[in-house]
């Protein structure tokens, strides 16, 4: 297997020109949202009415999915449109695996190529499917890195209270009445494992919104008992970047993305990242 | 309540307009519900609250539809889907046009002239600044345009007319940075959508602002009403409102527009159409998992500009949660009458006037209690100012499945539109594949399995219950 995987990953990947020449296979994944191997059917032909056939799409006969959204209905043997990256770099006949995000959904899927990345021939399903997931943890742990450096204080703990975040108003902004009111609420963590910029026993505020409006969907909410890794952010959002805990001002932090909370089981994953150079 | 009730061609149904009625809904000839999600997204079960529809009078077959359905590739996608049919409404295909992460925060949207063009307001994730945008055909998969773009907004509400080869923009809009609380704006643009001028229609004191909704409608004669809440004063989860419309003659050309009906109260412009009605503010699940605030809608008879109708939703506090009321004026907005409806427990009021004069009034109400209640979608048409009017029943679905994913729950509002002798609309609705729950019948487009009732994802398996948007058509009373 990982003699396969050597020559898999030595195989120069296909990509439609010159500009993209160098990205490598994780850079790929990082682009896409379906993945999947596939043999090329027709040139400058649509696979569905919805979308017009041009020197640019082509049908794809999926063979096998490697990832795709789970709302998306794709499965070996149907036939996907692709748009092609450039005109010209898809023929009959070739099997590869295509790397792509989502174009229009009707009747069929219809797909933009990212890049294509021709194997042996036949490719050895098992083998992209591990290539692929390969790259997309490489993907994982780097957006990951990312977030943990940009985080002021990552901290492993359990939320201690849930309170309402009382805001200093700016005098210029009168509190407004909106259905996309964030509702703010703060959460003071115990620390119990202060993996950066914090210690064990400090305590911190986390601002959240408790809001159930759409536009804080896939926020992180926070609920007393509840125990994670986190990611902290000094507060840059509801313009009061200090609050109170036990009579002391101090610094409050913002934990928005779906990214900024994980498990407490997570936490040797982050000090791993961190000490990654 | 006691309206009479009218039958009108084959096999129509004579649907009774208690909440708690027994008898099942029958089946109107003409009828058409069509779930929007494609084939190819049969897994989705996401909660597409909040649908909104845009129709080409150019081309009866194009159709432009949103809700708030994420972009299937994921939160980290850069741009936000709309749905397209090019054949009538029979089928639907979701497009990622919209600049927005994944999904909008709101949006609504209306067509311009030839080649097909969009206008859209939304507000854009992240941060939620309202975009002005454009597309110039509306069936290509590029990123529509940005045209105007600030922050603190809410509820943009796009309306359009065309005039020569310009296209006027009239966006209704809650803008939290007017001077003196007096945020009810219609930002309008008489260029196509090349530039915009903010023009503030209220004229009295505020408690602090507006409330979100602020409603245009346009008729062939360039009359332009426009439809808000005056908030007057709050205490507590409760606003005291009044119901407020005002109107402009010339295409709100001028520098001073909205300025052509005058209450005769106080001579200012905005007519006063209801004063000191309450606003129960409730950004919770309050009515079958919805919240309540901000439902407004208005309509106008767009070859007799004479002719507006107006509705709004409030507390009655007769042990109701919401209250719909719909009121007409046939002078222009200088007077209007007492309820025409008054629907207890209802939301999401669209209104339309048809080319014949027939008046349409889309709402969704809940009736039954606790587990066994149910939103029930309905559409009724009258031509006599509903003295007499035509019950259809679109959907009843249960009102407390699926579980709310966030607010809205079905919609802050929805969309009925008028073209020739069809009333077409859009609502979201529980999407659960069983006949019972659609009179009128329904067609989905996603996998299922009616004998089951279960949603199906591409491979066969079972996929969760959600909101869905669903299209539907009726004919107009002849």
């Amino acid at each position: 297997m990982h003699i396969r995987s050597a020559m898999l990953l030595a195989v120069a990947l296909s990509f439609p020109g010159a500009a993209v020449a160098q990205m490598s296979r994780a850079a790929l994944v990082k682009q896409s949202d379906i993945i999947f191997i596939g043999t090329v059917t027709q040139v400058g032909a649509v696979a569905v009415p919805e979308v017009p056939p041009s020197e640019r799409t082509v049908v794809v006969r999926v063979d096998q999915v490697i990832e795709k959204p789970a709302p998306v209905a794709l499965t070996a043997g149907d036939s996907v449109t692709v748009e092609a990256a450039r005109a010209g770099s898809l023929k009959a006949g070739i099997q590869a695996t295509f790397y792509t995000t989502g174009w229009i959904f009707g009747r069929g899927v219809a797909v933009r190529e990212v890049g294509h990345e021709p194997g042996q021939s036949p490719v050895v399903a098992a083998d992209a499917r591990e290539a692929v997931a390969r790259a997309r943890a490489l993907v994982n742990d780097a957006d990951l890195k990312a977030h943990i450096q940009r985080a002021a204080m990552v901290v492993a703990g359990r939320v201690a209270q849930v309170r309402p975040a009382e805001l200093a108003a700016a005098p210029t902004r009168p509190r407004r009445i909106t259905e996309h009111d964030p509702d703010w609420q703060e959460a003071i963590i115990q620390v119990e494992d202060g993996i950066k910029g914090a210690q064990a026993g400090e305590q911190v505020v986390v601002r959240f919104p408790g809001s159930s409006d759409v536009a804080w969907v896939g926020t992180p909410k926070f609920a007393v008992g509840e125990e994670g890794t986190f990611l902290l952010h000094k507060d840059s959002t509801t313009g009061s970047p200090l609050t109170m805990i036990a009579g002391r001002s101090v610094p409050a932090y913002t934990a928005l993305h779906k990214v900024d909370v994980l498990s407490k089981q997570d936490a040797t994953r982050v000090r791993a990242l961190i000490k990654k150079p | 309540m006691g309206a009479r009730m009218i039958a009108v061609g084959v096999a129509l149904c004579v649907a009774c307009q208690e909440p708690e009625r027994q008898m099942p809904p029958a089946k109107l000839a003409g009828g058409r519900v069509v779930d929007l999600i494609p084939l190819s997204l049969s897994g989705e079960s996401w909660q597409d609250a909040e649908p909104f529809l845009a129709l080409y009078a150019s081309n009866p077959k194009l159709m432009a539809a949103s809700a708030f359905t994420p972009n299937p590739g994921g939160s980290a996608s850069a741009t936000a889907p709309i749905f397209v049919s090019d054949d009538g409404g029979d089928s639907w295909t979701l497009r990622n046009t919209l600049p927005s992460q994944s999904m909008t925060a709101d949006i609504t949207h209306a067509v311009g002239g030839n080649p097909p063009m969009l206008y859209a307001g939304i507000l854009k994730v992240p941060d939620f600044p309202l975009n002005e945008l454009k597309a110039n055909d509306f069936l290509s998969p590029a990123t529509m345009t940005l045209q105007g773009f600030r922050v603190d907004i809410d509820q943009p509400f796009v309306r359009t007319s065309a005039v020569g080869n310009a296209d006027r923009v009239y966006v209704g809009l809650n803008d939290f940075d007017a001077p003196d609380g007096r945020t009810a704006t219609v930002d309008v643009s008489l260029d196509g959508g090349t530039t915009y001028a903010s023009r503030r229609i209220e004229t009295r004191n505020t408690a602090g602002q507006n409330g979100p909704s602020i409603r245009p409608a346009v008729a062939q004669d360039h009359t332009i009403y426009v439809a808000y809440f005056g908030w007057r004063s709050n205490a507590g989860a409760d606003v005291t409102s009044d119901v407020v419309v005002v109107r402009d003659d010339s295409g709100a050309m001028g520098a001073t527009p909205f300025r052509d009906l005058v209450d005769p109260s106080d001579h200012l412009p905005g007519r006063l159409v209801a004063t000191g009605v309450t606003i129960p503010w409730s950004n919770a699940p309050t009515l079958g998992q919805e919240r309540i605030g901000s439902t407004l809608a208005i309509a106008v008879d767009a070859l007799h500009s004479d002719n507006v109708y107006l509705a709004w939703a409030d507390r009655v506090g007769t042990g109701d949660i919401y209250t719909v009321h719909v009121r007409r004026s046939s002078d222009r907005g200088a007077t209007w009458s007492s309820d025409l409806r008054t629907l207890t427990n209802a939301t999401d009021a669209s209104l339309a006037v048809s080319t014949n004069g027939t008046a349409g009034l889309l709402y969704q109400q809940v009736t039954g209690s606790a587990s066994t209640s149910r939103w029930v979608t309905r559409l009724e048409q009258s031509r006599d100012g509903f003295a007499t009017h035509q019950d259809v029943v679109l959907a009843t679905v249960p009102a407390t499945t699926p579980a709310f994913q966030f607010l809205p729950y079905i919609g802050d509002y929805n969309c009925l539109l008028t073209r020739g002798n069809q009333f077409l609309g859009i609502f979201s609705a529980n999407n659960t594949p069983d006949s019972a729950n659609f009179p009128q019948g329904v067609v989905y487009q996603r996998r299922v399995d009616f004998p089951t009732h279960r949603l199906l994802d591409g491979s066969g398996a079972p996929v969760a219950v959600s909101i869905d948007p669903f299209f539907f058509s009726v004919p107009v009373l002849p």
